[in-house]
């Protein structure tokens, strides 16, 4: 696996890839550092750069992580549990919490895992707000994951905060298309067994065209304001290079598997919903270093713009859901049955696997988050970087916490 | 007085030079009213985020909303803030790092308890892993309901708080009536794994509803459509 430290005068990183030659996860560091020099870094589980409560212990021998431990739990708060204690009505706002910026795909996802048990299927009408709600979560989510990007990378990008202050401010305007949708800015609990809960206002396609023809422009600037900038290339380029054997072996999926040049998507592959009719446009990259996944998101967030667009054209007329007397909790009772739903979100593949018993409450209620699978790499990719390097592979992960210990 | 605790005795330098003089004394209401105007208009906040609410809180100090023209930035370490957020679910293994941070924190300090799983653990009150309220181990000044709280509600708080700080500091705050039963880390109601007070999934009905199951037979997936 290559490292890189293309910041680095050459014969230091020689040095560097000469001192970690192999990047072991499992290294032994007793019988590596029998004398105990190595330096013991805690990263975390309070740190702005881990997004969220995530502590890595770090071994560092100088500057250089030899080994790097990340230690979870710090936000379990038992969902999987919880669920089995809701009926299916009541989950929706609960599982809005685990990727808690991208609210719309938790929702869809669960939804679908129960529409599978129960054997239902949105009308056509849910069925475009739905494709709707998910690419606008697309592009809101990866729109902050840029944002926090610019932070990790210090004063790489102007001072630090600047992208981050572009960002949100386009971040604010689609949620407030949200809001006029839903009534909420991001824990929305607007979908449901069978469809929607929410009708499109009148006026909102008008909004949402005007607020993402403005971020198309920006996306461009975004984009000029990175590619010209020597330092950011310098410390993305040929660091935190993913192996594609080796993303596919941990179960990663989503944009860091298709920086590191696997075609996989979902929306394509499995297609689910509306994407039966829909062509996408699936980016990839094959350097599959952090320059690769922002490229790859960047290209995400285009084509998402492109299918808000498209979706928009053509809302049919009709009902919202096919289940009519839903606002009952009691009332969604699937037969004894094992249903599995997977949806493409912002990060990945994010399943729910739901076994029902009979009764109006799930038995068990498995959510697989792509967040968990993407944190498992940096045991891979820590050692033989340098402790900055780190902070940036950490996040062009973009691993969410509320969904790795869900 | 420069601490919030009864029991320091922290005397501000000003305070002292004006009392070593004779008739300089008539000064002291003046110096006492602009320190609380400075203190109140600087709260530097150390955004304890652990989950939805500190995205909330990133886009309350972004640009749209801009805590900063409150004179309220957002630091990384405890020890250059007056404000502690605690934005987000606070686990039994987090909550000794909370604590461990409050008290790095130097006085005088506050905190704000933002959103409802940091005020009562919400709807994961009842869950094994969670702190059902952070009042239970630590003091909160300000509570800011909601799920997440808007941004808009973030800065009612710290409005609030300032209003708070500056009433103590005049001598005209009544402290609130404590909670008679304030809960503390209580036992959970959903037992853990193995606990005999685990009542999930317990009539044998159901268990025999789920056994009997063709995992092959019962998988169904969205393309295959029953």
């Amino acid at each position: 696996m290559a490292v890189g430290h293309g910041h680095l005068p050459e014969p230091v990183a020689a040095l560097i890839r000469a001192r970690a030659a192999v990047p072991n996860p499992h290294l032994d560091v007793e019988s590596y550092d029998p004398e105990g020099d190595l330096l013991v870094l805690n990263l975390g589980p309070q740190h702005p750069s881990t997004h969220g409560v995530l502590r890595v212990k770090l071994y560092l021998d100088g500057e250089v992580c030899i080994k790097a431990v990340p230690y979870l739990g710090y936000l379990h708060r038992g969902v999987e549990k919880l669920c089995e204690k809701l009926t299916y009505v009541q989950i929706t706002p609960i599982v809005d919490k685990n990727d808690y910026v991208a609210a719309f795909s938790n929702e869809l996802a669960i939804n679908m895992g129960f529409e599978t048990l129960l054997g239902v299927e949105p009308p056509p009408r849910a069925q475009h707000i739905r494709a709707l709600g998910a690419e606008m979560q697309r592009v809101a989510s990866h729109l902050l994951w840029i944002g926090t990007f610019g932070l990790d990378m210090g004063g790489a990008l102007g001072g630090g905060a600047t992208l981050f202050m572009h960002t949100f401010r386009e971040r604010e305007s689609i949620l407030d298309c949200f809001e006029v949708l839903t009534g909420s800015r991001f824990h929305y609990n607007t979908l449901q067994v069978g469809g929607c809960r929410h009708d499109i206002p009148a006026g909102w396609e008008t909004l949402v065209r005007q607020t993402f023809a403005t971020i198309s422009a920006r996306i461009e600037e975004y984009e000029s304001f990175v590619r010209t900038n020597a330092i950011f290339l310098a410390r993305t380029r040929g660091v935190g290079v993913v192996d594609a054997e080796l993303a596919l072996s941990l179960g990663v999926s989503g944009p860091v598997l298709r920086a590191s040049g696997v075609d996989y998507d979902l929306r394509r592959d499995r297609p689910y919903g509306l994407y039966r009719e829909l062509k996408v446009n699936v980016a990839t990259a094959s350097a599959g270093d952090c320059q690769a996944r922002f490229e790859v998101r960047l290209a995400e967030m285009r084509e998402s713009i492109r299918l808000v667009n498209l979706l928009l054209d053509g809302v049919p007329e009709g009902p919202i859901n096919v289940l009519k007397a839903v606002k009952l909790p009691g009332t969604v009772k699937p037969k004894p049955g094992i249903g599995y739903a997977a949806i493409e979100s912002p990060r990945g593949e994010l399943g729910t696997w739901v076994v029902a018993d009979g009764s109006d409450k799930p038995y068990r209620c498995k959510i697989r988050g792509p967040s968990l699978h993407a944190l498992s790499l940096l045991p891979y990719l820590a050692p033989g970087q340098n402790l900055s390097d780190i902070i940036v592979t950490l996040g062009s992960l973009d691993p969410i916490m509320g969904e790795v210990d869900r | 007085m420069a601490v919030n605790e009864e029991n320091e005795t922290f005397v501000h330098p000003l305070y002292e030079a004006l009392e070593r003089f004779p008739g300089a004394d008539v000064g002291l209401t003046t110096a006492d009213r602009v320190l609380t105007w400075g203190l109140t208009n600087a709260l530097w906040v150390f955004p304890m985020a652990t989950s939805c609410c500190g995205i909330e809180f990133m886009a309350a100090a972004c640009s749209r909303f801009d805590l900063d023209r409150i004179g309220t930035i957002a630091r990384g370490t405890p020890r250059q803030c007056d404000v502690m957020v605690i934005a987000g679910t606070i686990t039994v293994k987090m909550a000794p790092r909370v604590k461990k941070l409050w008290d790095q924190m130097p006085e005088p300090k506050w905190a704000i308890a933002m959103g409802s799983c940091a005020i009562s653990g919400d709807f994961y009150r009842d869950i094994y892993s969670v702190v059902p309220g952070v009042d239970t181990f630590m003091p909160v000044d300000v509570y800011v309901p909601g799920c997440p709280p808007n941004p808009d509600a973030l800065f009612m708080g710290i409005r609030r708080l300032q209003e708070k700080i500056r009433l103590k500091r005049e001598g005209k705050w009544t402290e609130p009536e404590l909670r008679p039963d304030t809960p503390g880390l209580r036992s959970p109601a959903i037992g853990r794994l193995g606990d005999p007070g685990r009542d999930a999934c317990t009539s044998q009905a159901q268990l025999d509803a789920v056994l009997g199951l063709d995992p092959g037979g019962g998988l169904r997936r969205p393309d295959q459509k029953s």
